[in-house]
This record gives structure tokens, sequence and C-alpha cells, in this order.
């Protein structure tokens, strides 16, 4: 019976370094939400959730975000069979258990929404008829910060749906050496199927069981709470939020063996839960303040139970 | 209300006279104009050299007129213009024409503004007329070096020396009383001291972290309620060094012995625990802090 820290030991395999996304992709899985990662091109975000589809297994599907897309590209579309008569449904490769949404903000509002309803409703409808997505159902989007021109910025309403945002960091100088040692010779197979989508299934079951104190629950809450009257901060984080919070908290202590959650648990993935959900005024460029610092200083101003 | 001047009136009267039956050229030029007021007014009579003021010349016709160009403005003299405002306003009684002139002076003296005027057929009488306004004076002083010291007049200054003075004494006088009321209440209160001894309670027992464990832990053991174990945690965090509000990766990064981690991770197993858990943890609590104790 496989558990989340062998998907944990198949990503380590292939991504070197990159701890915190490497267990923020599991801690989504084992929570059943979606991650948006954020970074520069070439530091393997894409790699990272290939490398997770292929440890999970399951159908997987990728979409190149593209301006051109449409929403029949992603959710699938009917087509009429001249033989039969009739109009048959093509399924899109939304229906797929792991979905890689590769630079999700290339493609229109319309086809963003299309997957909205993916994402939230773990359902699609095509032409008259609404489908049910496979489950489980991941959606791993990528999101590059530099190239802004020809992008659509996400909604805040779809940014909400991700359950975290883990930032894709450029490596360490001994990462980096290690990196060119591994791939110098071309890219190593991936670490396929190292547990089915039954364990998947039943961590998820299982992490839902995890004990949450109500001081480690209130302690999300304040945190949640104090996103909204933060300095430089427009439009804080919403009780989803806080859903997401006391998810992965759960889902962190499943992954370490650990049958309750700790105010450690809440404090380690609450940037990844906030950093997307923040909006901050015109203040924050004029001082040329890192938005991470601003996530970082709420989540230290409240004390831990 | 602005006079005709009769010279004036009467030699472009004898003019009419003369080129009437030909081309009348003035009717030509001048408009007929019921001319209620033409005035001139400075907004300041002295004036230091470079700064601003203001000359408004009024002129009222009965007339709905859209300009009045014949209106002739003094020569500025040694005058720095700033601005030239004309404003054109429409009232039942006619039209207000204000025109304000935006002048700073560039050298000390007395400067006379020649009267503004005006020509037109004056509509009461049907003859060309000019209509002017009175002459304006102006001095102009010369710019004082400090800063402030132009707005006090010479004859102000004298009595400002004397407020100054006597707010001054009146400062030192207060000084002085409360001077005398510190050193009369230090003096008496050495009399106190020295009829009555002070009696001097004993030294409160310094209290050192681990002292406040083996406190908390009593309490524990005596009543193991929620509230009373996280009293127990807080002074094991205490003991590890970390401050109130901390997690215990905090705690355990600071603490170094391993009865103390111990009872780090029992406490937190024991505060945050599901109740099936509880029992265990607290005894592994309670073990661990008496080691550490110990």
């Amino acid at each position: 019976m496989s558990t989340p820290r062998a998907v944990l030991e198949a990503l380590h395999a292939t991504i070197v370094g990159q701890d915190e996304v490497c267990e923020g992709l599991v801690l989504a899985v084992v929570a059943g939400g979606h991650v948006l990662l954020e970074g520069a091109p070439g530091v393997a975000k894409t790699l990272a959730c290939r490398a997770l589809a292929a440890a999970v297994g399951g159908v997987f599907r990728r979409v190149q975000f593209t301006p051109d897309l449409l929403p029949s590209d992603v959710t699938g579309t009917r087509i009429f069979d001249q033989k039969t008569g009739e109009f048959a449904t093509v399924f899109g490769p939304l229906f797929a258990n792991v979905v890689l949404a590769d630079e999700i903000n290339r493609a229109p509002a319309k086809v963003q929404s299309a997957l909205l309803e993916g994402m939230q409703e773990r359902r699609a409808t095509i032409g008259p008829q609404t489908y049910d997505l496979p489950a489980p159902f991941v959606v791993l989007a990528t999101m590059n910060p530099y190239d802004a021109e020809g992008t659509y910025p996400l909604p805040s309403a779809q940014l909400d749906r991700f359950l975290a945002k883990l930032v894709v960091a450029y490596p360490a100088i001994e990462e980096e050496r290690a990196i060119v040692d591994r791939f110098g010779a071309g890219e190593p197979p991936l670490v396929a199927n190292v547990c089915t989508l039954d364990d998947v299934r039943r961590w998820q079951g299982a992490a839902h069981e995890v004990f949450v104190d109500a001081k480690v629950r209130d302690y999300a809450v304040a945190i949640v709470r104090a996103s909204r009257g933060a300095e430089l901060v427009v439009h804080g984080a919403s009780p989803r939020a806080a859903l997401a919070l006391i998810a992965l908290a759960r889902a962190r202590a499943y992954l370490v063996g650990r049958p309750y959650a700790t105010p450690d648990d809440v404090r380690d993935i609450a940037p990844s839960v906030l950093r997307h959900r923040l909006s901050y005024d015109d203040r924050i460029a004029l001082r040329s303040e890192d938005p991470e610092a601003v996530v970082r200083r709420i989540i230290a101003a409240v004390p831990a139970p | 209300m602005a006079r005709p001047r009769p010279v004036i009136a009467g030699a472009a009267a004898l003019l009419t006279l003369l080129t009437a039956s030909v081309s009348p050229a003035w009717a030509q030029r001048y408009r007929t104009l019921h001319v209620d007021a033409l005035s001139m007014v400075a907004d300041r009579t002295r004036v230091p050299v470079g700064q601003v003021f203001h000359i408004a010349i009024h002129v009222h016709v009965r007339e709905n007129v859209s300009n009045l160009d014949e209106l002739v403005i003094p020569d500025l003299g040694r005058m720095e213009p700033l601005g030239d405002e004309r404003t054109v306003s429409h009232a039942r009684g006619g039209t207000d024409v204000v025109e304000t002139l935006t002048l700073a002076p560039v050298q000390p003296g007395t400067f006379a503004f020649l009267p503004a005027y005006l020509d037109a057929i004056d509509a009461r009488t049907g003859r060309p007329s000019r209509f002017s306004s009175r002459a304006v004076r102006v001095t102009v002083i010369a710019a004082r070096p400090a800063l402030g010291a132009s707005v006090v007049d010479a004859g102000v200054r004298p009595l400002l020396l004397r407020v100054v003075q006597w707010a001054v004494g009146m400062i030192l006088a207060l000084i002085a009383l409360i001077a005398v009321l510190r050193i009369e209440r230090a003096r008496r209160r050495a009399v106190v001291v020295a009829a009555a001894p002070v009696v001097v309670a004993p030294p409160e027992p310094v209290r050192t972290p681990r002292d406040e464990v083996a406190a908390a832990l009593r309490r524990y053991r005596t009543s193991p309620a929620n509230g009373v174990l996280l009293e127990l945690r807080a002074a094991l965090f205490a003991a590890a060094g970390v401050p109130a509000g901390a997690t215990l990766r905090d705690a355990l990064a600071a603490a170094t012995d391993p009865s103390l981690r111990a009872a780090l991770n029992a406490a937190e197993q024991a505060a945050f625990g599901p109740a099936a858990l509880r029992d265990v943890a607290s005894a592994e609590l309670i073990g661990a802090t008496e080691r550490w104790l110990s």
C-alpha cells in the first residue's frame, strides 16, 4: 500500500531541490485541490507537474494555453457523425485525472471560465450536456511572471479556486550543478505509477479525518482575517482561504503520519494559500515592496496558539 | 460715476460740427455707451520691492456689450507685469468689465498710475467723451532682509518688545517659584524619612523558568484541564527561550536538552492531538517534564 511520501520521493528523484514545491504538489493531491505554479522559464515548473502526473498514474493531459484557444479545446465538443446521423461527444483534455494548464494566463477569459467550472464544480458542460470529471481531478497550472505582454490576468475568482500558489524559484548553486549533471545527457525517465488512483482517493479520505483542534482552527481563521486589514492590502483573503489552510494543514499532518494538525502546519503552508489571494494597493509599487514580504508580515503578526 | 471732461467733450463736439456733413469718423470709431462707473483701485498702497499687488479697473455700462476694447489701461511704469485678467459679466443693469493687473515693483519710490479711460459717445448727450477713473498712487518700500520683518510696523515694534520682555519675566518668575516649591518638598520628605524608618519588604524570590515549569507541572498534576495544560506548555516554551506566540518548531530549534525537547513534543500532542491520544500524551508530558526538572 503506497503512501504520499512515495510520490514525494518520486518527485525528488526527478526534480533537484525545490523541496517546498514538491511538497506543495503532493499536499495539493492529498487535499484534492488545484495548484498554480509561478516561476521564470526553465525552472522546472512543467517538469514538476509531469513528474507528479507520472507518479500518481491515471490519465494525464496537457493543454498549452494560447490566445486563440477556445473553451471547446479544453472541455470538448460535439461533432456530427454522418454515418449514424447523430451528434457524438468528443471529450476534451479536461477529462483527465491530472490536467496541466501550461501558461494559463495566455488564454482569454472565456477559456479560463470553462476551466473554472471544471475546477470548482468538478464537471464540464459540452453542448447541452454536463458531465462529471473523473476523480481524483487536479489542475496544475503554470504561469510566467515576467512576460506580461499578450497575457490575460487571471480573475480573482479563479485565483481563489487554486488551493495553493507555489513559487518556483531559481535553484541554489549546488542544485544548479546537480541539474546540469542529472539532465546533461538528456532527460531521465520519470518515476511512474508509484501509486494508484485508488490510493489517492484513500489518502484524500484519510486526510479528511485528520483531527484539527479548535485552537488550530482559530489560528488559521485569525491569519486569514489579519490579511484583510493588513497594510498595503486592498482585498484580503476569502473564507475559502481558511478552508484551504485547514485542508492543507490536514494533508501535511497526514503526509508526515501525524493524526492531528499543529500550528506549525498552518504557519508553514500559509504563504502558499495567501499569496495569490491578496490584492495590493499602488503604494506597494511605489515603495518597491515585495508582496511575499507583506504575506510573511501578516503571518508573523498573528501569534500561534 | 465717471464724468466726461468738458474740454475734451467740447473739442469733440466742435469736431463733430465740422465733419458731420461729410464723414463722421468718430461715429465710426466710437460706440455709444452709458458709462455709469469707471474706477481704478490698488489692493495695497505700500508695497515692498518684489512683493505682488493688484490694480483693479472696473467699468459698468448700461449696454450689453461683449467686450470693451475702448478701455485704455495706464502705463505701468517700472512695475513688472505678472498678469492681466479681464472678465466681462452681464447683469440686468448692463455689463461689468473688470480688468485685474498683477504687478510686482522692482525698485522703491512713489508711483502714480495715470487714470484709466475709455473714449465713447456719451449716450446721455450724444457727444464723444472721454470717461476716466482717478489716478492711483502706490508707495514702494525697500525689501526687508529679515523674514517677517516687513509685516512688523515700526510703530508696533516697541510695544511688541515690551510684551516679550513681560512674558520672559513671567516665565523666569514661574521657574523660580517651581524651584522653591521643589526644594521645600524635598526638605519635608527628608524630615519624614528621618522621623519614621521605612519598613523594607523582603525581596521577592527570583523565579527561574525551571521554577515556573515546576509550578505549572504541580498545577497540571492536580488539575489536568486544558487551560492548565496550555500554561505548562507556555512555561516549557519560555524555558526553551522562545516567546509566547511561537510554534513548536521555534521552541525545538532553541531547545538543546533532549528531555526538554521530549516534553515540548508531548505538550504539543497533548494540546492539539485528538482526545484518544491525550491521555498517553499527558503521561508522556509529565514524565518528560519531570526528567528535565530532575
